[in-house]
């Protein structure tokens, strides 16, 4: 299954990138998603405890199933205001 | 015959350009109500003693819009308020210029007061914004606090 993937902030200069798309197997969660791009960015693992993560732009749990079209994206410390 | 000003019960918007703090504010202002409480945050010259220079503005605009909304209904559900208008800017900010700007009309001033102090903590707490400084000798992201749906619909502000 495909899925979306979006960074914003450190994060997106960290991957270098924006936007991605993630392809994934099937029963892939959120928490899998994540550690994979911290595989293959360490420093982004770095942020896990920091950061939230959304599924189709509502707040999501890590464990979170995936589906294919989903829009996820990984959301650093928030400074808005 | 002079054309009726169409008048918005709620505005959420993000916008590029500057905000006209003025323009919203009486935009917002109903005959029956008497009190428009305004929270105007606006670009700071330091940053923990570092001079600014300017500074950046991103959203995942899809769903801080839709998070500033649920915000709004949260005030009218806890908060005897009338009109809304939650206004933030993006891109590159100058000091002291306005980054969002919040207002509130109501009949009385409590409700007011507290519906406003209520949406600029969950909008810093719950709204997926980030700013990035800069300085002479380079910049900065600003870490806030670790977004949560929780800051919005169930704050635990001292105001509430």
């Amino acid at each position: 299954m495909l899925v979306r993937v979006l960074f914003f902030g450190q994060l997106k200069e960290i991957v270098g990138a924006s936007q991605e798309e993630a392809e994934l197997s099937e029963g892939a969660r959120l928490e899998d998603l994540f550690e994979r791009y911290g595989r293959r960015f360490p420093k982004l693992a770095e942020f896990r405890e920091s950061i939230a993560a959304s599924l189709n732009r509502e707040y999501a749990d890590w464990r979170a199933p995936l589906a294919s079209g989903d829009e996820v994206a990984f959301l650093p410390p928030v400074s808005g205001g | 015959m002079p054309q009726q000003m169409s008048v918005a019960e709620e505005i959420f918007q993000f916008v590029r350009e500057p905000i006209d703090a003025r323009a919203i504010v009486e935009n917002l202002k109903a005959p029956e109500d008497g009190a428009v409480v305004v929270f105007d945050g606006f670009v700071r010259n330091n940053f923990k003693g570092q001079r600014t220079l300017y500074l950046e503005y991103e959203a995942y605009e899809a769903m801080a819009f839709a998070k500033m909304r649920e915000i709004g209904a949260y005030m009218r559900e806890h908060f005897s308020i009338h009109r809304v208008a939650m206004v933030h800017r993006l891109g590159r900010l100058e000091i002291g210029e306005t980054s969002v700007l919040i207002a509130v009309s109501s009949a009385h001033r409590a409700a007011a007061f507290d519906a406003c102090r209520y949406a600029i903590d969950a909008l810093k707490r719950g709204v997926p914004i980030w700013k990035k400084e800069y300085f002479a000798d380079g910049a900065v992201w600003v870490e806030g606090e670790k977004p949560s749906q929780q800051a919005i619909s169930a704050p635990s502000s001292s105001t509430l």
